[in-house]
């Protein structure tokens, strides 16, 4: 890389193009655009028009570049979705375990190329299904995991060895519970762990801040908890993303593009330095971080946000942290489409809307890609909503010729500008976190959760007062407000067959091996050591998830965010 | 009424996502409610808090499905301890199916994603006096 | 639990049936600890709370808490978050939460606060926790239904420490520092102990504590404390002397109150003094001479011993 700035453009000829652009505002422009002024949907201006004089300074080695190279602006790979297609991970979790494997088996007959586990409400806040907490919800929006023997039926004759799993694990604490159910059932299939390729979120701020709950554990033993399964799998699941940081759920609930963004890093940031203060290298582990985006409507900010995180990531783990190893620099992140941009009303419009997210998703360079359903604003997609899905996936693979370029939007005035004003914005804002104390502290004072309030409330307000437009909803409003017939996916039975299984479960275990393990896994709570080996031997000793969740419960204490 | 209505917010059981109920929340103190927010919990604990709080409405607020069990719950056990007179209302994401049933079984009204507060304001005056 | 309930909606809501209550209450109140938390927003009083009743409820003792929060000045609502913070009480059976707005009157607490505490108290509350946000001068009415009072402040807010400077000292029997794993804790300790010497007022030395309420730190210190204090009343008998006093300002603060209510009705319903009032309104009468007019007219129509 050369150390000079090697502007994009002849500085001279900016000028002169400055001076044209001004004249062409007052001479031909003129009277022809009103006072309104144009936002992003986190707040950036918009100009009418964008020309050279918008990204005069950029440096295209530096600032743009190639694809696989630094800063990765145009990409983590080369040769992007020419070398490897995204991969087509559509959400699958609902009901007992035997009737969600037969929903991946459909998936996978039909062109996915990855699985996307979710779990239901009980498994992801950490209660068995028989627990009176868990009732109304067991196997409701997504498939419920008891124990290893659960998970072994879940992933009964996939190919673990051969296809990635997504295992969508929200908070640490599942997460340390179902990773270890995970390498425990491939363990006991033959499966060597070097071979487990997949990705698991475990995202503190799932547990105490996008979500909330009963009963929740405090940010600092979360965070300790999301660390411990990042440095197990740093050392034996080679290719294994232990963490997701989940921008995502964030946004659904209430942020903008930059937060979203700017606290996943944030998260990176202090995970990173918690595990270089166990003794860790961070070129150990950043390799395998991970990151999970949501795309919303604003098609050009969002492909902005795609790049501009890339090139913020890629600075953090170059300057701050000294990553030496180029994958440590590279941030690879897989999308979902907007779920929160959904309506109930005319369903059937969420198609289009789901279809431009997915479209931004992949001029923003994502890895790999759930398209939402169009009936996800009512219930766990039916088989033919998550079909329409996977062939939207398909229809922008094969048909629209889009991922036969990397990076095209590479150039464009405004892409790029917005790019950086984007990139910028996000390191602002990590800078203010780390102001008040970093990302635990915020959490725990519950300043992240005043932020994230007050932004819901007032696009709430926005969408009300008319200022937001939705359409069918606040703009050309649905004549009946009427939802379209959807079939609503339901599985009651589940809670039965999932008692039963407990119940024979309880039965057949070895006490005297169960209650070692417990005990075990009770005492390491309060310690420093990584937690992760008494996990897997308590899931071995065939221990309950809602078992080993409410050793945690109990050593850990319950905490409750503060609201804003 | 001229002094203020009393609402208990609760997000029913596991229930997750939080911005709905808390901007609802926000917005009925707009209207000159007093809410007092109780995050998630289950149907026994949102009584007891509606008791104590001597609550004119109670707002249930599920996106996960688990409406059909433990929305009536609430309504059974307030009038198993006399309170019939409190106001179970519900929002989030509930099947337009499901709502006849749910009605039939006490819940006044069920507000969905895209209703707006002002009405969920007026619909509790209404009601409330 | 729920007569209780239904009690404190009426006094709450002020009521006639409310009024009755208070009535029949006045004599069996006397024997609960009214224990105040106070101190500005964000220093984690809910938490504190929380976990000083979580030791009293496991003691076996029966705990009300009322946490006061400020009504919204513009639309009259009010968003009561305190009570979430306490959710881990939320299944304990000797535990009686209320939430109450100030609903417009000044000085931290809400005009119910005082009457809610003798109907928690005469239905047999062994502790009652009143939770209030102080910031200012004259936020600091806790003191008239609190025993004692446990100010909380946290590192690196000088403006708390201002506003002790300048004279309220007498306000707490116990000081915290809350979030003592922060920057700055032993500064502001250092600052309170300070100013607790400086002023030395009473028989009494206030003690200025560290917690980490969110781990738990220090609050079995914290609520040792509040049981010293306890029995620093009780000896001196200033358990009962304080409580008088209390009673007393009480009636006086009710007198003002309902004074000032039935004044704005009379003279909102009294044509005559209408006229007045537009008068000044149309900047024709001085507002002082008006007065004198209104209030002799008021007196005349309600001189003591009735009509």
């Amino acid at each position: 890389m050369t150390k000079e700035k090697q502007k994009l453009f002849d500085q001279k000829v900016v000028e002169q193009l400055g001076t044209k652009k001004e004249r062409w505002h007052e001479e031909t422009l003129k009277g022809k655009v009103g006072d309104k002024k144009y936002y992003t949907e986190s707040g950036i201006p918009i100009d009418i028009l964008y020309s050279p004089s918008d990204i005069k300074d950029l440096d295209f080695q530096k600032d743009i570049g190639f694809p696989g190279e630094a800063p990765y602006t145009r990409g983590v790979y080369p040769n992007m979705y020419r070398g490897r297609l995204f991969t087509v991970r559509q959400l699958a979790g609902f009901g007992a375990p035997e009737d969600c494997n037969q929903r991946i088996k459909y998936l996978l007959d039909n062109g996915a190329t990855g699985v996307n586990i979710v779990f239901d409400l009980p498994t992801v806040r950490g209660y068995n299904s028989d627990d009176p907490e868990a009732e109304g919800n067991v196997g409701a929006c997504g498939v419920a995991i008891d124990s290893l023997e659960d998970m072994e039926t879940l992933f009964n004759s996939i190919p673990i060895d051969e296809i990635s799993s997504s295992v969508v694990t929200h908070m640490p604490s599942t997460t340390v519970v179902l990773l270890a159910m995970y390498m425990v059932m491939a363990g006991k299939r033959g499966i060597a762990l070097e071979k487990l390729s997949g990705t698991n979120q475990n995202d503190f701020l799932m547990e105490t801040v996008v979500g909330s709950a009963p009963e929740i554990l405090p940010p600092k033993a979360s965070f300790r908890l999301q660390c411990d399964a990042i440095e197990y799998a740093s050392k034996h699941l080679p290719r294994w993303n232990a963490v997701s940081y989940n921008g995502y759920n964030l946004r659904e609930a209430g942020t903008s593009a930059v937060q979203e963004v700017a606290v996943g890093i944030a998260n990176a940031i202090a995970t990173a330095e918690e595990l270089i203060s166990r003794g860790n290298s961070v070129d150990d582990f950043a390799k395998r971080m991970s990151f999970f985006w949501d795309l919303c409507n604003d098609f050009f900010e969002e492909i902005a946000k795609c790049r501009a995180s890339r090139i913020v990531f890629q600075e953090v783990m170059r300057d701050r942290f000294q990553a030496k190893n180029p994958k440590s620099q590279m941030m690879r992140f897989h999308v979902q489409t907007s779920g929160i941009t959904l309506t109930a009303v005319e369903p059937l419009n969420n198609i289009a809307r789901s279809s431009i997210q997915g479209l931004a998703a992949i001029l923003g360079g994502a890895q790999s890609l759930h398209i939402d359903s169009y009936d996800e604003a009512y219930s766990a997609p039916t088989e033919e909503a998550a079909l329409v899905s996977l062939r939207t996936q398909q229809i922008l693979q094969a048909e629209t010729n889009v991922v036969n370029t990397v990076d095209p939007l590479a150039g464009s005035y405004y892409v790029e500008n917005l790019t950086r004003e984007m990139a910028q914005r996000i390191r602002d804002y990590i800078e203010e976190i780390e102001r008040k104390g970093g990302l635990v502290a915020v959490t725990e004072s519950g300043w992240l959760h005043r932020e994230i309030s007050d932004f819901a409330y007032k696009q709430q307000k926005a969408i009300e007062n008319g200022e937001q437009k939705i359409v069918g909803v606040n703009h050309f409003p649905a004549e009946k407000k009427k939802a379209a017939e959807i079939e609503v996916f339901r599985y009651p039975e589940t809670a039965v067959r999932q008692t039963e299984k407990l119940a024979r479960l309880r039965k057949k275990r070895d006490q005297a091996k169960l209650d070692k393990a417990l005990g075990n896994l009770r005492e390491k709570c309060l310690s420093d050591e990584n937690i992760m080996p008494y996990v897997k031997e308590a899931v071995l000793a065939l221990a309950t998830l809602g078992e080993i969740e409410e050793i945690f419960r109990e050593e850990f204490g319950l905490w409750q965010f503060p609201l804003a | 009424m001229s002094r203020p209505i009393k609402v208990v917010m609760a997000k029913l059981g596991l229930d997750i996502h939080w911005r709905g109920a808390v901007a609802v929340s926000r917005m009925l103190r707009d209207e000159g409610m007093e809410v007092v927010y109780l995050g998630n919990q289950f149907p026994e604990q949102i009584v007891n808090a509606a008791v104590q709080e001597g609550a004119d409405v109670v707002g249930l607020s599920t996106l996960g499905g688990n409406h059909n069990s433990l929305g009536p719950k609430v309504v059974e056990l307030l009038r198993k301890k006399g309170l019939e007179d409190i106001l179970v209302l519900m929002g989030g994401v509930i099947p337009p199916e499901d709502i006849p049933a749910l009605k039939e079984k006490g819940i006044a009204a069920v507000f969905g994603p895209e209703s707006k507060i002002v009405d969920i304001a007026s619909f509790i005056r209404g009601k409330v006096s | 639990m729920v007569a209780l309930g239904r009690a404190l909606k009426e006094v709450e809501n002020q009521t006639p049936l409310g009024y009755e209550i208070i009535k029949h209450t006045v004599t069996k109140k006397g024997n609960a600890h009214v224990v105040g938390v106070t101190g500005p927003p964000g220093v984690g009083k809910s938490t504190l709370t929380g976990k000083l009743c979580r030791f009293w409820a496991d003691m076996g003792l029966s705990v009300g808490v009322i946490c006061v929060d400020p009504t919204s000045p513009f639309k009259g609502g009010a968003l009561l978050g305190d009570r979430i913070r306490m959710q881990e009480l939320a299944k304990l059976p000797n535990v009686f939460i209320k939430s109450l707005a100030t609903r417009g009157n000044v000085g931290g607490i809400a005009a119910s606060t005082g009457d809610i505490v003798q109907v928690m108290d005469a239905f047999g509350k062994d502790i009652i926790i009143v939770e209030t946000v102080g910031v200012g001068q004259v936020e600091f009415d806790v003191m008239d239904v609190a025993d004692t009072v446990v100010l909380v402040t946290v590192p690196g807010l000088g403006d708390t420490i201002q506003t002790l400077k300048a004279g309220i000292m007498e306000v707490a029997a116990v000081y915290v520092v809350n979030q003592a794993d922060r920057p700055g804790a032993d500064e502001s300790v250092s600052d309170l102990q300070m100013m607790i010497e400086e002023s030395a007022a009473s028989t009494w030395k206030p003690s200025v504590l560290k917690t980490v309420a969110i781990d738990n730190d220090g609050t079995e210190q914290l609520l040792d404390e509040v049981e010293r204090h306890k029995e620093y009343l009780k000896e001196t008998c200033l358990w009962v002397g304080n409580r008088r006093e209390r009673n007393i300002k009480q009636l006086f603060k009710v007198i003002q109150n309902s004074f000032k209510q039935q004044l704005n009705e009379y003279i909102e319903t009294n044509g005559e003094l209408q006229k007045l009032v537009s008068q000044v309104g149309e900047g024709k009468l001085d507002p002082h001479s008006a007065a004198e007019d209104i209030i002799a007219n008021l007196i005349r129509k309600t001189p003591l011993g009735g009509n």
